[in-house]
């Protein structure tokens, strides 16, 4: 495993050094927050996936901890822990151990344990300067480590509303090809099944139920849930209440009614999907897209354009930069602008670093309200594997 | 010359209806020294060792190679051996012990009917309590994998060591991933199963691993041993 030998240690530990000053110099605070995290936090943001590659582990008293798997949602609760107003603006900087169990065995590329070098800033208010400034600081500190050769790749999450907007989609179908968005193992499936209207033929949700249902008359339609309910023998148990189930009962009815997605939209939404290659260009078909579409306007793309624009006054040769629309959707908990940024050495899939906007992230960690946020981490490992191993 | 091992079922019904499948073959199968021991043999099949196991345990011994063969749940081995493909040979099944790995949910849940039911109900679940639904279940990877394979990920699992069914109504998890065979024991503890909640049919099989040496002595002892036992399964073994 890397960094056992310890002239690696110390290549790796000067790398740090370098990395950090680098974050200090452009205003980050140098912050440790705790390896050993609460397992609940991680677990509740991330899902039942990323818990599956966490070491969670219950100590003598049995309360559940975890070996941080990534160092971001400890800043999280290290900002929350400083400031009684999670709104405040910080900027923070870190350097150290994370830990991920690798189910095809560790390598030296997905070692279970690697190095994060990373930045977050948080209630920061004009948002595109903050992802660009993330950006540019990340690049600054992978150059003066020694690696020149990089390339970036571009998402954003929230372009894809847009789309919708464009199409003139009900609030329904808004919502759910939102949704959708962020599972692609069944988006294809979905988008195909939606053709026919948003809930295909597969619920098994009673009709007499189902026809009683009104959005304007809840009491009405809980005590007819819980006619049938009485009818059919069946207990009310578990946490979800009588009001819970009727709301979701509701929106299924609603469903029912929706007129299905038209042709337009979904060659639309399909043509979206499928934009990648050289951010200027992307931009540029996005837009013909978006104006071409029934209810196009041009507010999204300005943020994508001010955003370019940003990234190539901090210096960035917008000719090694690329934007897919697709990029993005499986990462854990980014809800924005995301991005990636490689070595032409190494494998695509093991970028070395990556990073993106979060901000339902604190609300996770118990803020109780979205709070903007914007962060990256440098994968210290694959770094030095960049540059060939050598110290700066 | 090594033996053949031959772990099975160390108590309870699948213990039971192994005896009775060996008997059915004409196989008598006899602890060796103390009553209270954990080694037999089988008589008229010289050569094979008994080991008395207890059916999870097996699973272990086979993805080690510490027995040659073993007698077991098919949910047991795709539980605790993750590429049991490369790993295990599925030698026969054997017509017993018959279980299901299912979804349920609470039978008053009567928008959930499907897991893409199931993942709508996720969110909102989330804002009202603050948490993702809770799993529960002794079958983590099984459930991992199969919510995996939906691309469904908004849930957490709670591992459950016994009476599962319980979980829901008790509120110590939302809904389970359990075994059932009549689904009598769900419907008591007012769950269902969903339409799409399937995750294996499952059986008592007999297994060989692939960790351990297999010399031409011991495959024709392991011949022997499928050949007498085939007549003994009822056809709906291979049909299930």
């Amino acid at each position: 495993m890397t960094a056992e030998t310890v002239q690696n240690l110390e290549v790796l530990a000067a790398q740090a050094q370098t990395l950090m000053s680098v974050f200090t110099k452009a205003g980050y605070d140098a912050v440790a927050p705790a390896i050993i995290q609460p397992a609940d936090v991680f677990l509740d943001v991330i899902g039942e996936n990323l818990r599956a590659r966490t070491y969670v582990f219950t100590d003598q008293d049995g309360a559940e901890l975890c070996l941080r798997p990534d160092i971001t949602v400890p800043t999280c609760r290290l900002h929350l822990e400083r400031h009684a107003d999670p709104m405040t603006p910080a900027r923070y900087c870190y350097n150290g151990p994370a830990f991920r169990f690798q189910p095809q065995g560790a390598t030296a590329a997905h070692p279970r344990e690697f190095r994060q070098a990373g930045i977050e800033r948080f209630g920061d208010k004009s948002r595109e300067a903050a992802e660009a400034e993330t950006v540019s600081v990340i690049l600054k500190g992978i150059e003066k480590v020694g690696f020149k050769d990089w390339t970036l790749k571009l998402g954003d999450l929230g372009l894809f509303s847009s789309v919708l907007d464009a199409a003139g989609l009900s609030p329904n179908w808004k919502k759910r090809l939102d949704d959708a968005f962020l599972r692609p193992l069944s988006f294809r499936e979905a988008l195909k099944g939606f053709a026919t209207g948003v809930r295909g033929a597969s619920s098994g949700v009673p009709d007499e139920v189902l026809s009683a249902m009104r959005r304007d008359d809840r009491e009405a339609s809980e005590a007819a849930v819980a006619v049938y309910l009485e009818e059919e023998a069946i207990e009310l148990i578990g946490t979800r209440t009588l009001s819970d189930i009727t709301e979701h009962l509701i929106g299924i009815a609603e469903d029912r009614k929706e007129k299905p997605l038209d042709n337009r939209a979904i060659d639309l939404i399909a043509r979206y999907v499928g934009v990648s290659g050289s951010a200027i260009t992307a931009g540029e078909k996005i837009s013909a897209l978006i104006k071409s579409a029934p209810n196009g306007s041009g507010y999204a793309l300005e943020t994508y354009d001010r955003r370019l624009a940003l990234l190539a006054n901090a210096g960035i040769d917008l000719d090694r930069v690329t934007f897919a629309a697709e990029f993005g959707r499986t990462l854990a908990y980014y809800t924005g602008f995301v991005f990636e940024v490689s070595a032409p050495s190494l494998d695509p899939k093991s970028p070395l670093a990556g990073g993106g906007r979060y901000d339902g992230l604190m609300r996770a960690a118990g803020s109780g309200a979205d709070v903007p946020a914007v962060g990256a981490a440098i994968h210290s490992e694959r770094l030095l594997a960049a540059t060939g191993g050598k110290s700066p | 010359m090594t033996n053949l091992t031959l772990a099975i079922p160390s108590k309870g019904r699948l213990m039971e209806q192994t005896t009775d499948m060996f008997a059915r073959a004409g196989l008598v199968v006899r602890k060796v020294g103390h009553v209270r021991g954990y080694r037999g043999e089988i008589e008229g099949l010289p050569g094979i060792d008994v080991a008395y196991v207890s059916s999870g345990e097996i699973a272990e011994a086979l993805k080690s190679g510490s027995v040659h063969l073993g007698i077991t749940g098919e949910d047991l081995i795709r539980e605790n051996i993750s590429d049991a493909a490369t790993r295990i040979r599925f030698l026969q099944k054997l017509g017993f012990g018959f279980a299901d790995v299912v979804v349920a949910v609470p039978a008053c849940w009567l928008d959930v009917t499907t897991v893409a039911e199931l993942e709508e109900i996720a969110l909102p679940f989330r804002r009202q309590h603050g948490r993702w639904p809770r799993v529960a279940t002794k079958y983590i990877n099984l459930t991992r994998r199969f919510f995996g394979s939906k691309g469904f990920g908004d849930y957490r699992i709670i591992e459950s060591a016994g009476a599962t069914e319980g979980a829901p109504s008790s509120g110590m998890a939302e809904l389970i991933v359990d075994i059932t065979t009549t689904g009598e024991t769900l419907r008591a503890n007012g769950l269902k199963i969903l339409d799409d909640g399937v995750i294996l049919k499952s059986q008592a099989n007999l297994f060989a691993t692939n960790a351990a040496a297999w010399t031409p002595d011991l495959e024709a002892l392991r011949a022997e041993l499928s050949d007498r036992l085939a007549n003994s399964i009822p056809s709906k073994a291979t049909v299930r």
